[in-house]
């Protein structure tokens, strides 16, 4: 590293009072001086080492293709994989099989009205009042009000009208709780801004 | 040797070093405005120019260009003379510089909440605002260069490396990313659009940071660390390695802003090993700076101006390894479009710029006004209530990045979302915005103590204009110099050598493509957008919409479930400018109008939603804009924008521009229409039916046959 022997100072250059290292002769930038120290060493290899990871990381994508650095290979890997793994465990979508009939527990209604609170909400309000969403609270309804009619209703949507269908984002079990806690619940309430019937009285 | 005496003049340094810090506080002040917007969105009240989407170009404008860029000057009409031993050329081009300089911030903090914006990050001015920071740009070079010209030292100090490698990147990187098509004389569309613009885009925004933020910055570092510890420079020969090292690798490394995006495998990939490479250059000015101080550590812990300076490169050295960490694509997958990355970023402005400003500031108000620093105490508070308040900005981000993200990638066991709803998701970190808003709060009353204590000093003094000084003439070189010297005693081969090697880097990146077909693969589905639909678009521009919602979904099925198949480079062809985003405070959109896709809502969501957000959802943060359902849509301008579009080779019918507005009032009359059905009161001419058209089309292109 730097010269901080006493015994090798020479004549010929100046030395830093505090360190003993020797400073550059004529540089001299308005009392700044500048000390001829050599590169650290860990820096100089930190530095080759991050070479030597660009050429490996160079060498894997332009000469081997590596699956983890083409983005269209990797995703359909990681894609194939989760479809294996969900037909090993049988725990995809259409495996769940949910009988429909109204749920009428305490921890179905509570995990339906989270549901319900985080995503219909959106368009149907948190008290069920309606809002770009028909209102659930009244007795009108416009695709029929058993538990089969709004569970086909989360699970397929109303595209035409802007009801998403759910299935893809929802349990059957979840979808479930949730509409058991439109029927059970919110009926009958009365929200703070309801909005004017729609449908059929039943 | 006969000494010849000469002045400096330390007017435009005096200039310079005030506005710092009165810019300083504006763009601290506009930043903390927004921090408490993004907890409580409804405080700015309905009110166009207050909302989120207008200021954050302001504050990340202001914090680069007036609060950094002013304090840069500062330095370099500080430094330059003294180390070249003549005073700054001209007057005239230096009076030129500071007041075009100030004009160009003040129009920019007009411009920018009335939504004239380019929605280029860090390079949002409009057309005519650009013209005068290349004019203003192009004096304070010449002004430069003819100083170095005129100089009585041989050789250039590393400081001034620095100098003429951020002038000449910057020029360069300006003009490049601003080359435009005027529409009108407030409006333009870039020439460059989709993956192409973004490239372009990500180019100049990463090195805004090397050469605006960085380089800079580390010639400051360079001449105010030696004088204020009164210690030689560790390492000449680092100095030299480090220098080229870093202006030659930054360049490339650009492309790390978009991994994962549908940008091509090996322009992402350039962008991951030339961010690696960067670590050891940066920390090569990092242990430059820190090492210097070797001897004078007794001195840092009494004086304040060191402290800043040590904390200010430590800051510098972790964010330049945090940054390379950052642009590993595995890393990437999870910070990117969180809150991680605006942790990373205040390191380095609350960090590295603003002590580095700070501590230099504390440096020469009491040499330029001949007195004492103030209040050595009242320093010494600002210190660590800056130093707290960075912690306590940057640290519950990193907490909400991580969260953020990790709460998007899960699924449940039924391989279902976990977490479906994106409000979860923000829900979730609030209260780290909250942490946030309390670091920046504590770290503004710092800035405030710094404001009385420069006050007070350079009252209680007296400003000493003109200084003598004294220096032989230039000499010839020395026979036997190394080519390095000998480039030092060459200040222009010099500049012209610093303009080759940071042109490379970018000439490999972006040429190709342009001229390669494959890197940008054609999708016949995609349509140039409808008038209406253009001018929808150009108001979420104007909004500022892109500054928290992405139009990008990535190749992860995390991504793919919540919002559809991932975005294809084809699919953005007719965006000028692009609208990828950087940032998800709220959802991606970029297959909003997709019918069959979850996010999809009806337009009397989006109508209700753009008025009223926490009527939909109580929790939302975002802010109401219930302007758009007032305001007339103009569409004087938009013939005008459909002739620019087909210049820029939009396959628009020929003499489209005739036709527009008629299509314009015939598709808003149709949402209209269907918004007054459902019991909405609104006329087909606001400007709401175009930002709902813009919407619902996003992404449907490819969707057009499911």
């Amino acid at each position: 590293m730097a010269t901080d022997n006493k015994d090798l100072h020479n004549e010929e250059y100046e030395y830093d009072t505090l360190t003993n290292e020797r400073l550059i002769s004529d540089h001299d930038y308005d009392g700044i001086k500048e000390l001829d120290n050599d590169l650290p060493p860990w820096w100089k290899w930190l530095f080759y080492l991050t070479i030597v990871f660009a050429v490996v990381y160079s060498i894997r994508l332009f000469v081997f293709y590596s699956d983890d650095l083409v983005q269209e290979r990797k995703f359909a890997i990681e894609m194939e994989c989760y479809q294996l793994e969900a037909a090993a465990a049988g725990t995809d979508d259409a495996s769940v099989f949910v009988e429909i009939t109204l749920l009428e527990d305490d921890a179905s209604l509570a995990s339906g009205k989270a549901t319900f609170e985080s995503i219909c909400a959106a368009c149907h309000l948190a008290d069920g009042g309606g809002l770009v969403g028909p209102n659930m609270t009244d007795n009108f309804w416009i695709h029929g009000n058993t538990v089969e009619d709004l569970y086909n209703i989360s699970t397929n949507g109303v595209i035409e009208k802007g009801m998403l269908p759910y299935k893809d984002q929802l349990s059957n079990q979840k979808r479930l709780e949730v509409v058991s806690y439109i029927l059970v619940k919110l009926a009958g309430t009365t929200p703070a801004s309801p909005k004017a019937p729609e449908g059929t009285e039943y | 040797m006969e000494l010849q005496k000469f002045t400096y003049d330390n007017k435009l340094t005096k200039l310079f070093m005030l506005v710092t810090v009165l810019w300083g506080v504006v763009a601290m002040l506009v930043g903390l405005t927004v921090a408490f917007e993004l907890i409580f969105p409804n405080m700015s009240g309905g009110i166009s120019w207050l909302t989120f989407g207008r200021l954050r170009p302001l504050h990340t404008n202001a914090a680069i260009f007036a609060f950094v860029g002013n304090g840069f000057f500062a330095a370099i009409y500080y430094s330059m003379p003294r180390l070249l031993k003549t005073p700054m050329y001209s007057k005239a081009m230096g009076n030129i510089h500071f007041w075009g300089w100030q004009l160009i911030i003040v129009l920019a903090a007009v411009t920018y909440p009335l939504g004239l914006t380019q929605s280029k990050e860090y390079a949002e001015l409009i057309w005519p605002i650009d013209i005068l920071v290349v004019l203003v740009w192009v004096v304070f070079g010449l002004n430069m260069i003819i100083t170095l010209v005129k100089r009585r030292v041989k050789h250039i100090y590393v400081a001034i490396w620095f100098y003429i490698a951020t002038w000449v990147t910057i020029a360069v990187l300006y003009i490049v990313n601003n080359i435009q098509v005027p529409t009108s004389f407030l409006h333009s569309y870039p020439i460059y659009s989709g993956i192409q613009d973004a490239l372009v885009q990500w180019w100049y925004g990463h090195n805004a940071v090397a050469f605006f933020l960085t380089t800079p910055i580390l010639g400051m570092m360079y001449y105010f660390i030696p004088k204020a510890a009164n210690r030689p420079v560790y390492s000449y020969k680092l100095s030299i390695i480090h220098f080229w090292a870093l202006i030659f690798l930054y360049i490339w490394a650009g492309p790390h802003h978009l991994l994962y995006s549908a940008l091509p495998d090996w322009a992402q990939a350039l962008g991951v090993v030339f961010s690696i490479m960067l670590i050891a250059p940066s920390w090569g000015g990092m242990i430059n700076g820190l090492l210097t101080l070797r001897g004078a550590w007794d001195k840092v812990r009494e004086d304040p101006v060191l402290k800043m300076f040590v904390v200010g490169v430590t800051a510098y050295g972790m964010s330049t390894f945090e940054g390379p960490m950052l642009s590993l694509k595995s890393v990437n997958a999870l910070s990117h479009f969180t809150d991680w990355t605006i942790a990373h970023v205040h390191i380095g402005t609350l960090g590295w710029n603003a002590m580095m400003n700070f501590g230099m500031i504390y440096w020469m108000a009491p040499r330029l006004f001949k007195t004492k620093l103030w209040s050595v105490k009242l320093a010494n508070t600002h210190f660590w209530i800056a130093t707290l308040g960075m912690l306590f900005f940057s640290i519950p981000l990193y907490f909400a990045g991580f969260t953020q993200a990790l709460m998007w990638k899960e699924f449940t066991a039924q391989g279902y979302l976990a977490y479906p709803n994106f409000l979860e998701t923000i829900t979730q970190i609030l209260p780290m915005y909250y942490l946030r808003a309390f670091g920046g709060t504590l770290y503004f009353i710092g800035a405030l103590l710094f404001v009385v204590n420069v006050w007070k000093t350079i009252t209680s003094g007296k400003f000493a204009r003109y200084e003598e000084d004294a220096a032989p003439a230039k000499h010839a070189p020395k026979a036997g110099e190394g080519w390095h010297r000998k480039l030092e005693g060459r200040p222009l081969q010099f500049t012209v050598a610093a303009l080759i090697v940071i042109i490379i880097g970018g000439a490999v990146e972006i040429i190709p493509m342009y001229l390669v077909k494959s890197n940008v693969p054609t999708i016949s589905a995609v349509q140039p957008y409808t008038p209406l639909e253009l001018e929808g678009r150009d108001i979420y521009v104007r909004e500022g919409c892109y500054l928290c919602h992405s139009q990008m979904i990535r190749p992860f099925r995390s991504e793919v479930v919540r919002y559809g198949d991932y975005s294809k480079a084809g699919e953005s062809v007719y965006d000028f400018p692009f609208q990828y985003g950087s940032k998800r405070t709220g959802p991606d959109l970029a297959r909003e109008g997709v019918k069959t896709l979850p996010n999809y809502k009806p337009d009397s969501w989006h109508y209700n939603h753009m008025v009223n957000p926490q009527q939909l959802n109580a929790e939302s943060i975002m802010p109401p804009h219930p302007w758009l359902a007032e305001w007339d849509l103009d569409v004087s301008n938009t013939p005008s924008k459909i002739n620019v579009m087909t210049y820029l080779g939009v396959p628009y019918p020929e003499g489209y521009a005739d036709q527009a507005v008629a299509d314009l009032n015939k598709q808003a009359h149709g949402i209209a229409e269907g918004l007054r059905k459902g019991g909405i009161d609104v006329e087909d001419n606001k400007e709401i039916i175009a930002i709902i058209a813009y919407l619902q089309r996003l992404g449907t292109d490819l969707y057009k046959d499911k």
